[in-house]
């Protein structure tokens, strides 16, 4: 059997060294406690102790004096009379294993030689910027957070630490921010009365107070009402903060205006007569429709408010709102201009079915670009809706019911029905809004011919 | 004095018995050093060979029961005590079946189930633990023996000449084991020592010495029997130097001949202790050829099959890496602490009531510190136990911190309850080494199976111009320390509870006491009570701002509240009453109500529990914060002694007020 000859450790740290020489020649016989090479480590050269005892067998490939060995690398064998040693396995000259250039050459960890704070990397991992690819306007070439937020695409209305704000930089506190994204708030529309113009949670407190809209004081320390407390459930908490952006993140008006349904209810008693089960479309399925014939005329109250500008969408895909038990829901019927007016009823029915129970997917919510909310059937004429961040509009629908309406000099009696329209005037002005919705006004009254595709 | 018959003269049974305890640390030392060159020893490895005749020869005399301390040269005390060699080998291969269950590698070395209590990487301490495990069988009234076992190197160390004292004038059935083979490391003793013989140095402590052929092991034989025989019958301590030589490098794969030349390594093995001892033995008829020749044949098959037996093994789980810090064993919870009720006494009044009742139920505890017999304690805190419990169980020191903190870690392993009474934390600092390395890592070396239940305790904090050596707060510094339990009450009540508990539990505890609330008098019940580890109090409910304030400091929290409750805020003050561990969750819970948070402590902040709760808080609290964190510490600086200079650099009431309206206003 032929024993390994290998490099040993010399000392706790030691990886690699330089073999000096051999204390004997190939083909000797060796002894154990022999002295058998001589290896170099950080300290001393050192003759290296063989342990045990055969005829040494030097490979011709095998290092040569000077040359680096690495701990644990194969010099040679101590193999019994007549035995062939197994040269084979042993490299040419210098360490194999690894050695301190190998670390070196390691290719660095991705952007760890960008110059940036860790602030500043988190900013840009949250907003997915490639930090490399990035030019840094701080001093020495820093990247500063406006060069991570001008290279981003995401909307400016995420929770920044810092957004520069009259040339000041305004900061605002972690449990500030937190009752921000609790109550709806951007942190940095509001300013602060803590040191240096902190934002602190009493200043997150008061603005939403000032808008009328917080729901309950969070701490225990103000005072409260006696009685039972309702737990705010997720989709409770979800819906609060979204109407309260629509409200505090946008600029929202309402228009309102009142339609002639004569033909539109008409035309349901059609399709309720030919009895198409779940096919038959509602009045809400019909306006939603009607309503994104009008969108395609005009974009803008489809489009969406980023950093980077006004994106309007490719495709019409229309939300509505949906009363369940658990809280208001808006399902999307995707792409609504390609879709007929079956093929929506079809979807609408399933969609209605899924928010009733509780199995909606995120999916089925997201890419909306408008929104229609139907109170009709609770007897509402007309109301505020409130927009569905980042949509641009919704459209509020009362209920149709007949009214004495003037015609020609004439009163007749009329399906009249208002339509409450709430825009969002960062992105579209008053008369633009006007105009889609006086086009929606006159698809609904003259309904058949936008239904047909 | 019981006498105690030891045979001093090798029969033939003990001569095989002997010869084959070397022939196993030969081999097995051999295997060792084959298997560092391989790689399969990842750390060091410091072998025995060359003196395998004192530990072979001195522990043929010793029982089960005995206990053996050794040094970073240990393999074969380990082998000599009883050892199986497949567990020492697995223990430098670094797995799972070796006697430290991979924690300990060459240099820590346990096996308390036989007596092998430890072996140490740091010179000098094994001394003072055979001291404790002496002290140890005097209280529980065993004629056990310990023994310690070291190197030239160690008697220039402290260690050795306090542990010399604490044997004599405590009587100590120690035998301390010098194994002079000439070097410490590469230090030459004819270098470090001025006279070149260890023995004779007993003389000065009064005790018996002996300078003996440490390679021979008739001789040894006899002096070990002499000594062991004195120990077990009351008879006292025995320093043994035995002058031998080690044969092959201070640890494996280093360098030999820089320090020592050839020729005297050379002229060194022609001793060999095997040879010789085969050679005598022989020639006297006391065996046969044969018989050695047999049990050499039979160890080497033992030890090819241990090192099979190793290498076969698997190395221990990583996940357990952060096991056995602390004791890990079932305890039931105590039953919670009673209400502070009516009664009212003093602090230290509060834990010397604990103390008289844990001593009076639990006979293995004992007190040790200076001043802490007769007297009753520096700061009355063993007043009137000398006369209950005597002064075996009172034992008062001489002035040797570091020794008797060693020995109370001795004692601590071998089976006692010490209470080390140091009076001034800056005293105690002296030991700082026998608390971090020896007494906190025990139980984790040991992988669980020794365990550490020893109390330190005493003052800390400044005040009346006690200046800078009778008023350091170093909770931060031991807190540090995984091991360690760091204690603080502040008030009486807790002062008690915790008290009992650390009487209790198995870990080793720092109690530190606030000089300044030694004599403050508040509510504490007289039944006994524990109130556990870990556990934070809230003194006092807020919603505008938490405070957490330590020891002395939480009173001055507790008064600036008070005054700021006139104006209508509202503080929340909260006491960990542990450092270590610490209860996170409750400041993370008042964080969470009242989003600020002002750490108050007297030590300095750089490297500080005050950091150290900051940083938790800004890290699992980031999103209830309302304001930056801040803490108000003692001025980095060592107490001066003016009233003028001391008291600018410690908070008080007002600078903790204003500190709450300055994080207020943030």
């Amino acid at each position: 059997m032929a024993y390994d000859i290998v490099v040993p450790r010399l000392g706790w740290s030691m990886d690699e060294g330089t073999f000096a020489e051999w204390l004997k020649q190939d083909g000797d016989q060796v002894n154990a406690g022999d002295m058998l090479f001589i290896l170099e480590g950080e300290k001393a050269a050192q003759e290296i102790e063989s342990f045990d005892s055969g005829i040494l067998r030097i490979p011709p490939q095998g290092p040569q004096p000077g040359d680096t060995v690495a701990v644990g690398q194969l010099l040679g064998y101590l193999v019994e009379e007549g035995e062939e040693p197994p040269f084979e396995n042993i490299s040419v000259g210098k360490a194999t294993t690894k050695s301190s250039s190998d670390q070196e050459s390691k290719p660095p960890q991705k952007d760890s030689n960008v110059s940036a704070g860790p602030a500043i990397r988190r900013l840009a991992r949250d907003l997915n910027v490639d930090l490399t690819a990035l030019q840094g306007t701080g001093p020495a070439g820093r990247i500063t957070q406006e060069d991570v937020r001008a290279a981003s695409k995401a909307p400016a209305n995420l929770p920044a630490t810092a957004t520069p704000m009259g040339g000041k930089r305004s900061t605002s506190s972690p449990r500030a921010r937190r009752i921000a994204r609790e109550l709806g708030l951007d942190p940095t529309t509001v300013t602060g009365t803590g040191r240096g113009g902190r934002v602190r949670e009493r200043d997150i407190r008061a603005a939403a107070a000032q808008a009328g809209k917080t729901t309950a004081p969070a701490t225990s320390s103000l005072a409260s009402l006696s009685g039972k407390t309702i737990p705010i459930t997720p989709i409770r908490r979800t819906i609060a903060e979204r109407m309260l952006a629509g409200i505090h993140q946008a600029a929202p008006v309402t228009l309102t205006t009142k339609v002639n349904a004569t033909n539109l209810v008409n035309l349901r008693v059609q399709f309720k007569a030919a009895d198409l089960g779940s096919q038959t479309p509602s009045f809400t399925d019909l306006i939603v429709k009607l309503s994104a014939v009008a969108l395609t005329e005009h974009p803008l109250l489809s489009a969406q408010w980023t950093e980077n500008g006004i994106v309007v969408p490719e495709r019409i895909n229309v939300a509505f709102a949906v009363d369940t038990a658990a809280g208001l829901l808006a399902p999307v019927i995707e792409d609504v201009g390609a879709k007929t007016i079956r093929q929506i009823a079809t979807d609408a029915q399933a969609l209605i079915e899924a928010a009733n129970a509780s199995t909606l997917t995120a999916e089925q919510m997201r890419n909306g670009c408008f929104t229609v909310s139907n109170l009709g059937g609770f007897g509402v004429d007309a109301f505020t809706p409130i927009i569905n961040l980042p949509q641009a509009a919704i459209l509020g629908v009362g209920r149709i019911a007949k009214e004495p309406v003037v015609v020609d000099n004439q009163i007749v009696i009329q399906e009249v029905m208002a339509l409450s329209l709430t825009f969002d005037h960062r992105i579209v002005d008053g008369a633009p809004a006007a105009r889609f919705l006086d086009q929606l006004r006159s698809c609904i009254e003259q309904p058949s011919p936008w239904l047909m595709g | 004095m019981a006498t105690v018959e030891v045979n001093k003269h090798l029969t033939k049974d003990t001569a095989l018995s002997v010869f084959r305890t070397m022939q196993i640390i030969r081999q097995c030392e051999e295997q060792l050093a084959k298997s560092h060159q391989r790689g399969l020893v990842h750390g060091a490895c410091h072998t025995y060979v060359g003196e395998e005749a004192i530990a072979s020869s001195i522990f043929a005399h010793l029982r089960p029961e005995d206990v053996v301390f050794s040094t970073h040269r240990g393999h074969g005390h380990a082998l000599a005590k009883g050892l199986h060699p497949r567990e020492l080998i697995a223990e430098l291969y670094g797995r799972k079946t070796g006697c430290s269950q991979g924690r300990g590698g060459s240099m820590h070395l346990f096996k308390p189930e036989i007596g092998m209590m430890g072996t140490s990487g740091i010179v000098g301490p094994c001394i003072l633990h055979a001291c404790g495990g002496g002290y140890t069988f005097k209280i529980q009234k065993k004629d056990n023996v310990a023994v310690a076992c070291f190197g030239d190197g160690a008697v220039n160390n402290g260690a050795f000449h306090e542990g010399m004292n604490m044997a004599a004038i405590w009587n100590l059935p120690v035998i301390l084991v010098c194994e002079n083979n000439q070097f410490a490391t590469e230090v030459a003793f004819s270098y470090s020592s001025g006279i070149p013989d260890v023995g004779r140095r007993a003389e000065n402590y009064g005790i018996p010495g002996f300078e003996v052929d440490g390679n021979d092991v008739h001789e040894i034989f006899r002096v070990g029997g002499e000594a062991v025989e004195r120990a077990r019958g009351g008879g006292g301590p025995t320093l043994i130097e035995c002058k031998t030589y080690r044969t092959r490098a201070h640890a494996e794969g280093m360098g030999d001949f820089t320090y020592r030349t050839r020729e005297d390594v050379e002229e060194w093995k022609t001793q060999c202790p095997l040879k010789r001892f085969r050679a005598a033995a022989i020639s006297d008829d006391l065996v046969t050829a044969a018989e050695l020749d047999e049990i050499a044949a039979e160890v080497k098959a033992l030890i090819a099959e241990s090192h099979e037996f190793a290498e076969a093994s698997e190395y221990p789980d990583g996940a357990t890496a952060a096991k056995h810090v602390y004791f890990e064993g079932p305890h039931d919870p105590p039953p919670p602490a009673p209400p502070q009720g009516e009664r009212q006494t003093t602090f230290v009044a509060g834990t010397l009531e604990a103390l008289d009742h844990e001593m009076g139920n639990n006979p293995d505890i004992f007190v040790m510190g200076e001043g802490i017999g007769a007297r009753g304690g520096n700061f009355t805190t063993t007043l009137g136990l000398y006369e209950k419990y005597g002064a075996e169980r009172l034992c008062d020191t001489p002035i040797c911190e570091r020794g008797f903190v060693g020995l109370g870690c001795g004692a601590a392993m071998s089976g006692t309850r010490p209470l080390i009474d140091f009076m001034f934390i800056d005293f105690i600092n002296d030991s700082f080494g026998e608390m971090i390395n020896q007494i906190a890592k025990m139980q984790y070396m040991s992988s669980g199976r020794l365990k550490m239940p020893i109390l330190l305790r005493g003052c800390i904090g400044i005040g009346h111009s006690a200046a800078t050596h009778h008023s350091g707060s170093y909770h931060s510094v031991y807190a540090h320390i995984p091991g360690l339990r760091v204690v603080t009450p502040a008030t009486p009540y807790d002062a008690k509870g915790l008290f009992t508990h650390a009487l209790r539990c198995q870990d080793p505890v720092l109690f530190l006491e606030h000089r300044e609330l030694m004599s403050i008098k508040g509510p504490v019940p007289a039944e006994p009570y524990e109130i556990p580890f870990g556990q934070a109090a809230i003194a006092r409910e807020g919603n505008d701002v938490t405070v957490v304030a330590l020891s002395l400091m939480l009173h001055h929290a507790l008064d600036a509240a008070e005054k700021l409750a006139n104006r209508g805020i509202s503080v929340e003050v909260i006491d960990p009453r542990t450092v270590s561990p610490l209860d996170t969750d409750t400041i993370l819970q008042s964080v969470g109500k009242t989003g600020r948070l002002l750490v108050v402590d007297e030590a300095f902040t750089p490297c500080s529990v005050a950091s150290e709760i900051a940083a938790r808080v800004a890290d699992a609290g980031f999103d209830d914060l309302d304001a930056p964190i801040k803490t108000l510490n003692g001025v980095f600086t060592p107490t001066p002694y003016a009233p003028t200079l001391e008291k600018e650099i410690v908070p008080n009431p007002e600078t903790v007020q204003q500190a709450i309206e300055d994080l207020l206003a943030e």
